[in-house]
């Protein structure tokens, strides 16, 4: 319990410091949203300075920081001022949709890394091992961007896949089934490009926890047991593998805001990514700001609930 | 190479010959360990009370089971750790009270040969570099002065010529630790300190060692410390032995005394778990 | 291949890539921001030996390029029109390394004809040269960036490893803090900072500084092991005993034994920094025209009518792979190398 709490402060503390470190930087911004305003001869730069003195922009900077943090402890993020809504209610539905695709895309892969490196870790240097890694290593060698560049394509050049988007055209009346299928449809590219882009380093690491624990010696004395090899992989190596995996699952939740940034901008998925990216354009501050808290928020819980796995899950941390 | 010929008054000299080189006065040393997440601190205690009192030219043996605290005094000694409390008068100075500077010209009298001779030289420098360093280091005579002691001393302890710019995977066991030793020897040391030298050596390289050290310290007029937990061994080639357990220096006699008369109990213990000793101490003290 | 060939390949043509993108202005035949306005999106050219008539020519030649009668936008071979290649031509001045002015580039074709090995772009400007200069941008980037987070990694770790106590605490804990920053997110976060169109060269040299600023956290944990662990080790007790400085015994004997982490986080980091620079350039947020880099040459692929009818313009990302491999496979060889040193 104690080393609970000490974690939970420790993460609030660390939190609080990068909504400073963010805040502060964004603030060395020179000029804003309004410089745009100010280029229009028809509005007087004192129209302008009002607009500012009504948001709050010139105010001094710890004013601003601390307002803003008041405002956001109590769920008010502040205003985006590019698509004139309140950044709350904003970034909450690009969120949705980028848990949408990186938790579909985090799901498939482990799905996938996980028989691929059991299975590898079992038949270590046969070719099934020998050909996983070469497919690992390929997989790794290609970037991102091409990944998706190349699924992009291959969806205009096919007409297979929807290219991009989250949904077609809009229409309000249609069933919960049919939008259902059109979102899935859509989201079967961006998924599976980012699975694949998180494919091999997943595959690397379980494979390597199973080899370590296949070599320990409580194995090797099971099999020399004659206890079958199926049984040995399932209820022997993979409980005692698990304390690694437990933390990766950590890490991949920990990043799942921050991943599909690119997924987004290429195949025209609506998420946190491509907002940011847009607002980054506009100089839309309150926005970014709160985009990166709030995946400095998943990072650091996705971090401290694998830890907390781990001390669940580990009776041996416990008893120190 | 001789050390540095003592130039004074018959009567400092012999207050000075008198005098012990250096005398260990009621040395603690403790150190406070976290436990990993719970953070809780236990302090652990590496020497209690430690005092012992080593005469020039002598060979002295310090003996303990491990975890009895001499190789912390050693290092200690060899001003490679900070104890807790205490003195170590060297050469009638106190050296845990010494400036910095005035501490820089002490390190080069007690010199430490460690127990891995592959540890405790770095593979990446060759045999020449390794023993001409402390000379570069404490930034004595030239470069060119310094080759030609270094490569004297590396003849010296009886590895083959060429050898010096052999890198230390190159070399067995036994050179090894004789190229520890040329590079402890190099600065003219009064004090060398064996911190379980010869443990890791076979019996045929152990005895070409000690009568290398033997050799040597008579040429050299040097002052041995060696740390063993072997009592066997030591009683070989030991003047004076003092024995530790659990950090206290439980009793320092000449050997002959102590093999024969064991004052404390827990000598009388270790004493009686070497049966094969009476022989040796017969052959050698009778 | 045995480790050490392995290593040594890779090393070597890494060498050679670096050297290729280092005389861009060499082996380009033209300069990154020329244009030309009636070749637009021209196919890639190919090289022959022999002509439509089944003649052989003893050069290599290109056949130039007329409009296409069919498709008013597009263009068709004409074989009338041979041009020969020509080596070690005269050409537009560029500057070697940005210091040395010359005119000599490795190959062209006799001026008007054009030669496109990688085709052209929306304004007709040479994808080839653009390729070979853009690499020029990007590859700094990850080096210089690579090579600041390595070097504030080492002292971080360094220090923390070696004086412990509260220098340690501070520094780890502050490592923490970078760790846990979507650095990807922070860096758009800072180019947001940066005015939209201030001048290349300044932009540059900030996104290098603060992606090199983001990365030293991880690194640094792994130095500061190895520290820890080298400190204690006997010949830099020896050293010590002999009245060596920290400073001495840092620089002599335990960084030299983080030198396998060194080598292989710089092997990690260096296409990392080099995708970051990619992605930013990709979204418009790196250099600004008309200075391009590996990234700004893709990013028109996000139009649909340039990704379903110009192929070519997909030839940049394709040839980051055999970028990326290398440098893998580069960081993959040390590891192993350095692994069984330790041992």
């Amino acid at each position: 319990m104690k080393y609970l709490s000490r974690r939970l402060i420790h993460a609030i503390l660390l939190l609080l410091a990068i909504s400073f470190f963010s805040f502060a930087l964004l603030q060395m911004a020179p000029g804003d949203y309004f410089d745009s305003l100010r280029l229009n001869p028809q509005i007087s730069s004192q129209t302008v300075d009002k607009i500012r003195a009504q948001y709050g922009l010139d105010r001094p900077f710890p004013v601003r920081y601390a307002f803003w943090l008041r405002g956001a402890l109590q769920g008010d993020l502040g205003y985006s001022l590019a698509s004139n809504s309140a950044v709350g209610p904003l970034i909450g539905v690009r969120a949705r949709n980028t848990v949408l695709l990186s938790g579909t895309a985090t799901a498939l892969a482990w799905l996938l890394a996980l028989p691929i490196g059991i299975w590898s870790a079992a038949k270590r240097r046969r070719t099934v091992d020998r050909a996983a890694e070469l497919a690992t290593s390929a997989l790794l060698t290609v970037p991102d961007l091409l990944l998706f560049l190349a699924l992009l394509l291959l969806a205009v050049r096919t007409g297979w896949f929807p290219t991009g988007g989250m949904t077609s055209a809009a229409d309000d009346e249609s069933s919960f089934w049919s939008t259902f299928t059109d979102i899935a449809f859509h989201l079967v590219l961006p998924a599976f490009g980012l699975a694949l882009a998180m494919l091999p380093m997943l595959v690397r690491h379980v494979r390597a926890a199973m080899i370590e624990v296949l070599e320990a010696p409580f194995v090797r004395a099971a099999r020399g047991h004659g206890i079958p090899r199926l049984r040995i992989l399932f209820r022997y190596a993979l409980p005692v593998a698990s304390n690694p995996l437990i933390q990766l699952l950590g890490f991949s939740l920990a990043t799942m805001l921050s991943t599909s940034v690119i997924a987004e901008i290429v195949l025209s998925w609506p998420g946190l990514g491509a907002l940011m990216v847009e607002s980054i354009f506009a100089r839309d501050l309150y926005v970014v700001v709160a985009i990166v808290m709030l995946s400095s928020i998943f990072l650091v819980a996705g971090n401290l609930l694998a830890d907390l796995l781990l001390l669940a899950a580990d009776p041996r941390i416990r008893t120190e | 190479m001789t050390p540095s010929t003592q130039m004074a008054t018959s009567k400092s000299l012999d207050r000075e010959i008198r005098s012990p080189l250096v005398r260990i006065k009621r040395l603690k040393k403790s150190h406070v360990q976290r436990r990993p997440i719970s953070r809780a601190k236990s302090e652990v205690t590496a020497l209690q009370d430690a005092s012992l009192t080593i005469d020039r030219g002598t060979t002295f043996a310090l003996i303990g089971e491990s975890g009895s605290g001499k190789s912390t005094l050693a290092r200690c000694l060899a001003l490679l750790e900070k104890p807790t409390e205490g003195e170590i008068w060297f050469e009638g100075r106190d050296i845990l009270q010494l400036a910095p500077h005035e501490l820089f010209a002490v390190r080069n009298q007690i010199q430490m040969i460690f127990q891995d001779p592959a540890s405790a030289l770095n593979p990446g420098m060759t045999a020449l570099e390794i023993v001409a360093e402390p000379l570069k280091i404490q930034k004595r005579c030239s470069k060119a002065e310094q080759r030609d002691l270094a490569l004297g001393w590396v003849a010296r302890v009886g590895l083959p010529s060429g050898s010096e710019h052999k890198r230390p995977m190159e070399f067995s066991g036994g050179q090894r630790q004789r190229l520890a030793i040329a590079r402890a020897l190099v600065l003219a040391p009064k004090l060398l300190i064996l911190d379980e030298a010869l443990a890791s050596l076979d019996l045929a390289n152990q005895e070409m060692i000690l009568k290398l050290l033997a050799d040597l310290q008579r040429e050299h007029s040097l002052t041995y410390l060696h740390i063993s937990h072997d009592l066997r061994q030591v009683a070989h080639f030991a003047n004076e032995v003092a024995v530790m357990n659990e950090g206290r220096v439980v009793e320092q006699q000449p050997a002959a005394k102590l093999f024969a008369e064991p004052r404390d109990s827990y000598t009388r213990e270790l004493l009686l778990a070497m049966p094969s000793l009476e022989s040796i101490v017969l052959d050698r003290f009778a | 291949m045995t480790l050490r060939h392995t290593l040594r390949l890779t090393i070597i043509l890494l060498a050679v890539l670096h050297a290729l993108i280092f005389f861009a202005g060499f082996i380009a035949p033209y300069g990154f921001s020329s244009q030309n306005r009636d070749l637009t999106f021209a196919p890639p050219a190919q090289i022959h030996f022999v002509d439509a008539h089944g003649k052989i020519h003893g050069r290599p030649f290109v056949y130039g390029l007329k409009t296409d009668a069919l498709d008013p936008t597009g263009y068709e071979i004409d074989p009338s029109q041979i041009h020969p290649l020509e080596f070690f031509v005269a050409g537009a001045p560029y500057k070697i390394a940005g210091l040395l002015p010359a005119t000599r580039h490795l190959f062209g074709v006799r001026a008007p004809s054009q030669i496109f090995l990688m085709g052209t772009d929306a304004y007709g400007r040479d994808q080839f040269s653009r390729f070979l200069y853009g690499g020029q941008i990007s590859l700094l980037a990850g080096l210089l960036a690579a090579a600041g987070a390595l070097t504030i990694a080492i002292a971080v770790g360094a220090l923390a490893g070696y004086y412990r106590g509260w220098i340690d605490e501070i520094l780890m804990r502050t490592g923490e803090l970078f760790v846990a920053l979507p650095w990807l997110y922070l860096l758009f976060a800072v180019r947001a900072v940066l005015p939209l169109h201030i001048a290349g060269w300044q932009v540059f040299l900030l996104l290098v500084a603060v992606m090199g600023l983001l990365g030293w956290a991880r690194p640094a944990r792994l130095i500061r092991g190895v520290v820890l662990s080298a400190k204690e080790r006997n010949f830099v007790l020896a050293a010590r005993g002999f009245g060596a400085s920290d400073f001495y015994l840092l620089g002599r004997h335990i960084l030299p034994q983080a030198s396998g982490v060194i080598l292989t986080q710089l092997a990690l980091l260096i296409p990392q920094y080099v995708l970051a620079e990619v992605t930013l350039s990709f979204l418009g947020l790196g250099v600004s025209e008309p200075t391009p880099s590996w990234g700004s040459l893709l990013s028109s692929l996000q139009q649909y009518y340039v990704l379903s009818s110009y192929w070519w313009m997909f030839l940049p990302a394709v040839l980051l792979v055999p970028v990326f491999l290398l440098y893998y496979a580069a960081a993959n060889a040390l590891q192993e190398r350095f692994r069984s040193v330790q041992l």
